[in-house]
């Protein structure tokens, strides 16, 4: 996949009172960058993406698995973050790669019948990064977190901002690792005086080569959807995905924001301009059925997931624009139709999933 | 069916939808009457080629109408055989679609079959591309923030003319008070247990104020817990009520309806009509103080009598979250019919705007002017009210 350069198209932002982040950034050539889940989606072409800036050193890439698009710069690590010794073995690594900026990615982008197994990476996993990025005295993270743990309900604003609490059912594993993964982040940037956070919540990625929750929805030929309800969703192209990590390694931009496209389109309208065939079903009856086919292993998603095809979950991307000067190069509308392209292909197998 | 031919249908039947990018440009300069000189003639000798030139017209028409009536017969030909879907596509001489395609109809071998035509009814894929041709027809591929929706609207515009001009004849004084650009926040009375009165201020706004402003009014919370009615009237213009939704609204210059009364409005006993509940706690009082936002006071007469509410049934549906169940003379008694409006007669009645721009943003935290600035919002509508109630002879017809 051949990501766009960016970097020259963003507006310089203002910079906040000339603070640390400046030599950081200046510092240039010797900055060594680390990527936890480094084979993921974002993770992957995140390393792809940094091989090719001159003023990146090293890439420390963090995974299980080695990374496809690794290159000359990176050095891959294996690190098991539901091992016990994840942590010591962490922080040795972190400190003796003098990694200054550590982007966290470790995450599943899908729900997973493996809850204790996804407890551990990521609720436990983000506690055992931020301990040994302390210990290492790495002074920046970027983290990763999704406007869908704002949770979707009648009451929202239709758009939501940072500091909106997030109220997605902690009764769903997949989101509650997620909020406590995002506490973990602000807990850190509590205790290290100096150190720079930064939390990305991503809306849903969609696009050409991603995979996730959503995109699995969509690649159903007849997609089920809740009996009178049409909420406005809202989506975030894979590539503006990965150019506001990049944006955020690059720049010093302490705080969480709201990384999404411009736009939102009713769910009927995203399915139809995929092609695809909405089968309203009674959310009372979809709820039930779908909590037995995810027991059977045969849903996508549990029934929680449901609640995002009735009801408002959109959130407001103005920080991002005016604090760190992310500007979306797809709308939500775009996002879908360049999903739908690919998606074509895939319905004929003429393209076949990718393995990045 | 190969992979091939499968990626074409599909992409065939994308292009389907959107119709209108394809078609006309090939067939506008064919109907439209050319202008008499073409412009790259030299300007020497202009009477001649004007005549010339007509000549050539009146050849070249000549030879269209033939052409076209030659297509128009192979093709009407060609569709005699075919089973008779697409019949309004097929007579127009369109270099483009599937069915004048074939155009020697002198061989017969290029003719479908009906076997070959029955094969093609019989895949899914022709059901999936038909169903593909429709699937946008009343939506718009973008809405704005809020999910307003212009085709559906287009498409429901007929209904709501008909509601508001022939069904309610709603009536409307004091129109030039709306300003005709910039922010601004309407503050009405709520009323009719299914409240029409938004949809019907906004059908005001749109024919009767010269600029056609677009108004946007905010809704109660509870109908977006429910199925339909939520996802329709946000298409039509509803936005939900919560202060940072009107916020952005009015940051953008936005005409803004609010009813401050609430579900509390709506949910008026007939008995208490056009006694105007409490505002609220002045919510948008305070909005407008730091928004520095003008509010015109509008009272709405009629729309109280539509549903004449004689009892609310409170208990039991707090659960599926309706405020209450209403019992008018109609309404469990026939069903949903009993849910039709009464035709009364309405008049709509725009006062005249309150500038609060003297008290400064920061007045918004004095509790006590906001509250003081509420009562006098309300006051002025109530006294709305009474004089056109006043003036009203009779609920029917006004």
């Amino acid at each position: 996949m051949v990501l766009p350069k960016r970097r020259s198209s963003y507006p310089t932002p203002p910079d906040p009172a000339g603070g640390p982040g400046d030599e950081l950034v200046r510092s240039g050539r010797s900055r060594v960058v680390a990527v936890t889940g480094a084979a993921s989606f974002l993770g992957s072409n995140l390393v792809g993406v940094l091989e090719e800036d001159p003023e990146i050193a090293r890439i420390v890439a963090i995974d299980i698995r080695p990374p496809a698009t690794a290159g000359r710069k990176t050095r891959y690590y294996e690190v098991d973050f539901t091992q016990p010794t994840a942590e010591a073995r962490l922080s040795e690594i972190l400190a003796a790669e003098k990694v200054s900026t550590l982007a966290h990615l470790g995450f599943l982008s899908a729900p997973t019948h493996a809850v204790a197994l996804a407890h551990e990476l990521e609720s436990v996993g983000t506690r055992h990064v931020m301990v040994a990025a302390r210990h290492a005295r790495v002074r920046k993270i970027v983290c990763w977190s999704q406007t869908m743990l704002y949770g979707a309900d009648p009451s929202n604003p239709n758009f939501l901002s940072e500091s909106h609490p997030l109220r997605a059912p902690e009764s769903e594993p997949f989101f509650a690792d997620k909020i406590a993964a995002e506490r973990e982040a602000l807990r850190f940037a509590e205790r290290v005086p100096g150190a720079v956070v930064t939390i990305l919540r991503t809306a849903p990625l969609l696009g050409p080569t991603v995979s996730n929750v959503v995109t699995r929805y969509l690649a159903h030929r007849v997609v089920p959807t809740m009996m009178g309800f049409d909420p406005l969703v809202q989506f975030l192209h894979e590539v503006d995905g990965i150019a506001a990590f990049k944006l955020a390694i690059d720049r010093d931009v302490p705080g969480t924001f709201n990384v999404v496209a411009d736009g939102v389109l009713p769910l009927s309208t995203v399915i139809k301009l995929a092609g695809r065939i909405a089968t309203p079903i009674p959310h009372p009856i979809a709820e039930t059925l779908t909590s037995v086919l995810w027991l059977a292993q045969l849903a996508d998603a549990p029934a929680t997931f449901l609640r995002y095809l009735r009801f408002l979950c959109v959130a407001d991307g103005a920080k991002a624009r005016e604090r760190m000067g992310f500007v979306p190069a797809y709308t939500t509308r775009e996002a879908v139709l360049d999903f739908t392209n690919a998606q074509r292909l895939r319905d004929v197998r003429l393209l076949q999933e990718t393995t990045v | 069916m190969t992979a091939a031919v499968r990626a074409v249908a599909k992409r065939d039947a994308h292009e389907e939808t959107t119709p209108m990018s394809v078609a006309p440009p090939t067939e506008a300069p064919a109907t439209e009457p050319l202008p008499p000189s073409p412009p790259s003639e030299p300007p020497l000798s202009q009477a001649n080629t004007v005549v010339a030139g007509r000549a050539v017209h009146e050849e070249i028409r000549q030879l269209e109408a033939e052409l076209d009536r030659m297509i128009d017969e192979a093709s009407r030909r060609d569709v005699s055989t075919l089973l008779g879907d697409d019949e309004d596509d097929a007579p127009r001489p369109r270099p483009s679609g599937p069915i004048v395609e074939p155009r020697r109809p002198a061989e017969p071998t290029s003719e479908p079959t009906v076997f070959e035509t029955a094969r093609e009814l019989l895949t899914t894929d022709f059901y999936l591309r038909k169903w593909g041709r429709l699937a946008m027809r009343n939506r718009s591929e973008e809405v704005d923030d809020f999910g307003h929706d212009p085709t559906y609207e287009a498409r429901v515009r007929p209904l709501l003319d008909f509601l508001y001009h022939t069904y309610f004849r709603v009536e409307c004084t004091g129109i030039e008070h709306v300003p005709a650009a910039g922010r601004c926040l309407l503050v009405a009375n709520h009323s009719g247990t299914v409240p029409l009165d938004g949809l019907m201020l906004r059908t005001a706004i749109r024919r009767e104020q010269e600029s056609a402003r677009d108004l946007r009014w905010l809704s109660e919370d509870f109908i977006y817990h429910f199925p339909f009615v939520g996802s329709i009237v946000n298409r039509l213009g509803a936005v939900r009520a919560c202060p940072e939704n009107a916020e952005r609204l009015l940051g953008k210059e936005a005409l803004v309806a609010v009813f401050p009364e609430g579900v509390k409005g709506i949910g008026k006993l007939f008995r208490e009509r056009y006694r105007l509940q409490r505002f609220g706690r002045g919510g948008f009082i305070r909005l407008c103080l730091r928004t520095s936002t003008p509010i015109v006071p509008v009272a709405i007469v009629g729309a109280e009598e539509t549903h004449p509410l004689l009892f609310r049934i409170e208990h039991l549906v707090k659960a599926v979250g309706l405020p209450y169940v209403p019992v008018t003379p109609t309404f469990p008694l026939l069903g949903p019919l009993g849910l039709v409006p009464a035709p009364t007669k309405w008049r709509i009645a725009f006062g005249e705007p309150l500038d609060l721009r003297g008290y400064g943003p920061e007045a918004a935290d004095d509790e006590l002017l906001v509250s003081r600035l509420a009562e006098r919002v309300r006051a002025t509508i109530q006294g709305m009210l009474d004089r056109t109630l006043g003036e009203r002879k009779s609920v029917f017809f006004g």
